[in-house]
């Protein structure tokens, strides 16, 4: 490391590092507490004062991917020894499993809907921010604006013509539907996005190409694909996160068949009161994912939510 | 790139079809990669926003689809801009939007000040610091009311064992007072990085050779802060402080999974307000008046975020 | 300031442009103001001139 007079001193470096950390532990700890309360009893998750250090359950777990019906000693009695792990810890809490909730179901159609959203927008939105950042297309800046203030909109107030327009082509809880809406919905940042990768990429590459006998075509998949990999695939998993994390119009558009996640996981209730073990359970499995996401996607972050405008 | 010899490439594309291809000329390519964005971009938003125009002046009721739908000319804008319940709401969602992007822009740059600092590890807390703007908000806000129980709830204690209040004495959700401030604290916990990772691209963008040039003018540190760092992250600040106040002008999901709007009416922002009168009184000409005026107010805010965009990007 | 009547007169992007942003930010203060109901209802007018304005003067040379 250079020495300049712009260096700060190891006495600011200690200060900063020290109230940087403490803040990010604040930030962490509801985080840390949803991962932590996912693990406790519910007996535990609802003790005062809170219980940092209790005894590890998987109560949580089982209740969140099980229904379950409360029985009386009898009837447990008449059910026999339980066969399985699971049943047992069901049985510890006096109820009987009656069959799997639905929260794979939901947890499902989170990965359909966004993984076949973001497959379909990266495909539009590379040829569209290939076509506007090579090409002279007419009203280009308009076009552009036009495409990211799409996103602006409200949700909820986009919300009432589409629910009209999906109820009369039978588009309403579909996975279809679900899928063109996200989609329509994450063009402009993955237009946005890849044009800013795709103007990086030096037009000569191309250019040689041309002339060694390729195609338009040919010198797009040939050429820039390769070079704009990265690129496409973070813009990809910001997609993604964004499909994944959508709630105004899942919970609008959606009941039951195409419903995704965020919308169930508040819905989950247990017997009798509301299971925080199984919602903190389901908020985990649910969340986690995006955590990593994030940890791969951190030399991108700024780009991806300026929609492209800072490139660090 | 693999060097792929041009016979090869010929080859495998069957003949007729590379003429064809080939003979296309940049501009109908450049129509064809652009109209499949265009087309949906048209169907699934433009289509419906001139929908919601024409509908909003009429007395349409989609739960009622046997009446007649009257025209009805501006007489749902008359009615909502003369309602006082929708200025409450306006005012609910200011206090929210205010205090929000005030604490969020302190915090933020002071934190993106303190990491431009370069002390060890600096990459790795900052990653951490992230993560909550990349999570769900709906599922978030369903576990912050878990966080703001009274007696049970992470927040309480920790604010008890600060202050000496019983943590039972006050609920964050349910009191008229509290609610309100409930939803800027998640919101800030919530979007404080994103306007952090702004303010620090903003703090690298500054060439260290201007600081050497007022340190070799004896310009004391303060004076330093005040006559380069600040004016050369405005412009980033700027774009931060747009793009938040656009978000939490529409806010929805986080508030609505926290509060649910409540207690009362003391946390029915805008959107929430919207989504009643549209999905639950079913008043679907009143409601798109209503969305058109959001609309505007958004669409206009977004003009000058592009040009906000535009001038970050020249730099 | 002379540049900028001189801009507005010469029907120039940059002021006109000022002008349309600062209409806009104006009938949005106007819309979420606790003080009087008057500005409440012709907070939508102002801001909708504001936006018209602002696609129109986007098309004027810089």
């Amino acid at each position: 490391m250079s020495f300049s007079i712009t260096e700060p001193k190891k006495g600011t470096k200690w200060f900063a590092g020290v109230l940087v950390v403490g803040y990010a532990l604040i930030t962490i700890a509801p985080l840390l507490w949803i991962i932590a309360t996912g693990f406790k009893s519910p007996t535990d998750s609802i003790s005062y004062p809170p219980k940092v250090i209790f005894d590890p359950s998987l109560e949580g777990y089982v209740n969140l991917f099980t229904d379950r019906t409360r029985a009386t000693d009898d009837m447990l009695e008449a059910k026999g020894e339980p066969q399985t792990w699971y049943e047992q810890i069901a049985r510890d809490q006096g109820t009987i499993i009656s069959g799997p909730s639905r929260y794979g179901e939901r947890f499902l159609n989170s990965i359909i809907i966004g993984f076949g959203s973001t497959a379909l927008c990266m495909v539009l939105g590379t040829a569209a921010a290939y076509a506007f950042s090579r090409f002279r297309v007419p009203l280009k800046d308009d076009l552009l604006f036009f495409i990211l203030s799409t996103r602006m909109m409200p949700p909820i107030a986009v919300a009432i013509p589409i629910f009209l327009m999906f109820r009369n082509l039978g588009l309403n809880d579909t996975h279809l539907g679900m899928i063109l809406l996200y989609t329509a919905v994450n063009l402009s940042l993955s237009v946005w996005l890849l044009k800013g990768f795709i103007d990086e990429i030096p037009v000569e590459y191309e250019e040689a190409a041309l002339i060694d006998g390729y195609t338009r075509f040919q010198a797009f998949y040939k050429v820039v694909l390769p070079q704009a990999a990265t690129g496409i695939a973070s813009t990809a998993i910001f997609c993604l996160i964004f499909a994944w994390n959508e709630y105004a119009f899942a919970v609008l558009l959606t009941s039951g068949t195409a419903q995704t996640a965020p919308p169930f996981i508040p819905t989950i209730i247990g017997v009798g009161g509301k299971d925080w073990p199984a919602v903190a359970a389901g908020a985990t499995i649910f969340l986690v994912p995006v955590m990593v996401f994030t940890i791969l996607l951190r030399k991108h972050l700024l780009r991806g939510i300026t929609f492209g405008a800072v490139r660090k | 790139m693999k060097n792929i010899p041009i016979e090869k490439i010929a080859a495998a594309t069957p003949e007729t079809v590379a003429q064809r291809i080939r003979g296309l000329s940049d501009r109908s390519i450049a129509w064809i990669f652009v109209a499949p964005t265009i087309f949906l971009l048209l169907a699934i938003n433009i289509f419906p926003l001139i929908w919601t125009i024409w509908l909003s002046f009429t007395n349409s009721r989609v739960n009622r689809p046997n009446r007649d739908v009257e025209w009805v000319g501006l007489r749902n804008y008359e009615r909502i801009l003369s309602d006082s319940d929708i200025w409450n709401t306006m005012q609910a969602t200011a206090h929210f939007l205010i205090w929000t992007i005030v604490l969020q822009v302190l915090i933020g740059f002071f934190l993106a000040f303190l990491i431009n600092k370069k002390f060890r590890g600096n990459d790795l807390w900052t990653t951490i610091i992230v993560f909550p703007m990349m999570l769900s908000p709906a599922v978030v806000g369903n576990f912050w009311t878990f966080l703001y129980q009274p007696q049970i709830g992470l927040f309480n204690y920790v604010i008890a064992f600060f202050t000496g209040v019983d943590p039972a004495s006050f609920s964050m959700i349910g009191d008229v007072n509290l609610a309100p401030w409930a939803i800027v604290i998640a919101d800030t916990w919530m979007w404080t990085p994103f306007v952090m990772l702004i303010c620090l691209a903003g703090l690298r963008s500054i060439p260290n050779s201007i600081y050497e040039a007022a340190e070799c003018d004896r310009a004391s540190k303060w004076r330093q802060f005040w006559t380069i760092t600040i004016p050369m992250v405005l412009p980033f600040l700027m774009l931060a402080v747009l793009f938040r106040g656009i978000e939490n002008f529409k806010m929805f999901d986080l508030v609505v999974q926290l509060t649910g709007g409540g207690p009362g009416n003391t946390t029915t922002l805008t959107s929430i307000d919207l989504k009643r009168e549209a999905f639950e009184k079913w008043r679907t000409g009143y409601s798109s008046a209503y969305a058109v005026i959001l609309f505007v107010t958004v669409f206009g805010l977004a003009s000058i975020y592009v040009k906000a965009l535009n001038k970050v990007k020249e730099r | 300031m002379s540049d900028f009547i001189n801009g507005l007169l010469r029907l120039r992007r940059g002021p006109w442009e000022m002008v349309a942003s600062a209409l806009i930010a104006l009938g949005v203060v106007m819309l979420m103001q606790p003080f009087a109901i008057t500005l409440y209802t012709y907070s939508f007018i102002t801001t909708l001139t504001g936006t018209v304005m602002f696609i129109v003067v986007s098309h004027f040379p810089e």
